[in-house]
């Protein structure tokens, strides 16, 4: 009697169902860096979003401090090699990177989710030809790829968006490709078909839904190679055209007087990394978050 | 090791590498052929010298006679033609030279990224959950999160700035000279390496973990073997199967990290020569030199799956 009702006593103690996403949010929060790591990407769109309506001096305007000045209170960071105030460009070189950056994984939700699926799910020939096509695409050098493509095409913002994308696709296909193929054997996807789902419904109401999380991961992953894709082309001289200051063509020009003035290389540099980093960390908590099974 | 089958797939292997160098190049010419003007259009020469320009590189033929002189010259004498900038150049000589260059600095980066990968990885391993795995992993997130030109700039501030060089402050790479100077090429496969040398030590962590924990190890240690021996004889050789895996997409980054790296430090390999001619519009030069790039790749793939055959006895094509 005791024992019964000590059972029922540990039974209630049991916390409430919880569903994946309060889970993933709660596992989320103990996660420190991920936590740190948004905190800075909330700031980064702040400052992103002010610096579209307000910089401290125009971020074209030449000779507005001496050139390559170093910090000073004026300037808190310095001027480049044109004179030009190196914080308002370092401000608007976020909407660059921010805009790429989600631009790019936003295109490639569009383009990979869909030929996933399809291939994931309906196998056959549809499977044997995207996978092909994938690894052709996997066997040629993405950075190469883009900017030959960004060569052919034109250096614009959109045109290198187009080029990552067409470098960038395969990672999220072969990833909806393999849940779709491992989902599509699940009972919950044969009940469906049962109760007579139209194919759209099927892929985008039932499999793609429980493919969720590993697909949340690899955007947010996709993000900071999109980031670092950009900087690349824009340090190459390929990427974003001048005025528009990119932190890769900002970095680029800082090494050429790297002797001198420094800073002109260390703040975009920093800038770079710390949000490259944010990015991951943040991907790495929401995997964690999101696939108990795979905690370190 | 390498059975009948294994020389088929070999076989089959090239020709495939083959086939994509052609496609690769084809789009590369016909895409480039497409864009408006031509390769003279800045000489300013005009009239009867200019078709005679034209008529000495054959671009006043129909495009597709063009593709077809450029597939022979390739086909039957690896010929990729002549710089359309440095008048007379030839590319294929040039592409050779430096991609020896390239390979140079490339293959000691690679050196750097198993090799520091490797190290840190165990070392994670063996301590886990002490501070200096906590150091470690984290230390691996900030690498791969850091472009490799970023890093290289704070080498050179480090060494060539503030503590004033260690290589005379030039990064001059020596023309000529069948290997570049060790003392100025540290640097820049430091540069190169580094990023993915953490992509290594994250990998070789987990896989390390994983192997330590098994019986083959316990019973390793019952014999009383010393920790040394186990950890390099028998536990590191199998947590390597995972790390080859990810040996294909690093070797190809480090070819395409060497774009940047090498304009960075100045170095003649192919990554700046490729660059160059995309800024210097050198036609020509882009598409010979995004043929041997295509190359490269697909026979580093080849190579890193057979190297599978000689890890891991179990695997056969």
């Amino acid at each position: 009697m005791a024992v019964a009702s000590a059972a029922r006593a540990v039974e209630f103690e049991l916390p409430p169902q919880q569903s994946l996403w309060s889970d993933a949010w709660r596992r989320l929060r103990r996660n420190r860096f991920a936590l740190i790591a948004t905190v800075y990407l909330v700031f980064l769109v702040a400052v992103a979003l002010v610096s579209t309506v307000w910089t401290p001096y125009r971020m074209s305007a030449i000779g507005v401090a001496e050139t390559y000045s170093p910090p000073s209170a004026a300037h808190l960071l310095g001027a480049d090699p044109l004179g030009r105030d190196l914080l308002s460009r370092l401000m608007v070189g976020s909407q660059v990177s921010l805009i790429v950056g989600v631009g790019t994984q936003v295109l490639v939700l569009l383009v990979g989710v869909p030929i996933g699926l399809l291939a994931g799910y309906y196998r056959g020939w549809l499977d044997n030809v995207v996978t092909f096509i994938i690894n052709v695409f996997y066997g040629i050098p993405d950075v190469l790829v883009a900017m030959i493509m960004v060569f052919l095409l034109g250096p614009s913002l959109t045109n290198i968006i187009i080029a990552i994308v067409a470098t960038r696709w395969m990672d999220m296909a072969r990833l909806v490709r393999g849940q779709a193929l491992s989902l599509r054997e699940r009972e919950f996807v044969e009940a469906g078909r049962a109760a007579g789902a139209k194919p759209f419904k099927m892929l985008f109401g039932h499999i793609m839904p429980n493919a969720m999380g590993p697909i949340i991961v690899q955007a947010t992953l996709g993000i900071p190679a999109a980031i670092l894709f950009e900087a690349f082309l824009s340090f190459l001289g390929v990427g974003v055209q001048p005025p528009t200051p990119s932190w890769g063509s900002m970095a680029n020009e800082g090494v050429q007087a790297i002797q001198y003035a420094p800073h002109i290389v260390i703040a975009p540099s920093i800038a770079l990394s710390l949000t490259l980093m944010a990015f991951n960390f943040l991907g790495d908590g929401l995997r964690d978050a999101l696939d108990p099974r795979s905690r370190r | 090791m390498f059975t009948r089958g294994t020389l088929i797939y070999i076989a089959q292997r090239i020709v495939l590498i083959g086939f994509t160098v052609l496609v690769v190049s084809s789009v590369v010419f016909l895409g480039i052929h497409r864009l408006p003007g031509d390769a003279l259009f800045n000489e300013k020469v005009r009239g009867a010298a200019y078709i005679a320009l034209l008529h000495q590189y054959g671009l006043d033929k129909p495009l597709y006679v063009q593709y077809w002189n450029f597939l022979v010259g390739v086909v039957t004498r690896g010929d990729l033609g002549e710089s359309l900038v440095n008048r007379g150049l030839k590319i294929t000589p040039l592409v050779v030279r430096e991609l020896g260059v390239s390979a140079e600095v490339g293959g000691m980066a690679l050196v750097f990224t198993i090799g520091l990968g490797l190290l840190l990885g165990v070392f994670a391993a063996v301590r886990q959950n002490t501070w200096l795995d906590y150091a470690l992993t984290t230390t691996s997130v900030i690498g791969y999160s850091m472009p490799n030109f970023v890093i290289a700039a704070f080498l050179i501030l480090l060494f060539g700035v503030w503590l004033n060089n260690v290589t005379g402050g030039t990064f001059y790479y020596q023309l000529g000279a069948w290997h570049g100077d060790l003392g100025q090429l540290w640097l820049p496969a430091f540069a190169l390496g580094f990023p993915y040398a953490s992509i290594v030590a994250r990998l070789t962590r987990a896989s390390m973990l994983e192997v330590i924990r098994q019986d083959y190890i316990r019973t390793a240690r019952a014999k009383g073997l010393r920790e040394s021996v186990i950890l390099v004889r028998h536990a590191l050789r199998n947590a390597l199967i995972p790390v080859i895996t990810i040996l294909a997409p690093l070797i190809i980054g480090i070819i395409t990290g060497s774009v940047v790296i090498e304009n960075f430090f100045g170095i003649p390999g192919l990554g700046k020569e490729f660059a160059q001619s995309i800024l210097n519009r050198d036609y020509a030069i882009v598409i010979g030199v995004f043929t041997m790039y295509a190359a490269m790749v697909g026979a580093a793939n080849l190579l890193v799956d057979l190297a599978y055959v000689v890890i891991d006895p179990r695997i056969r094509y």
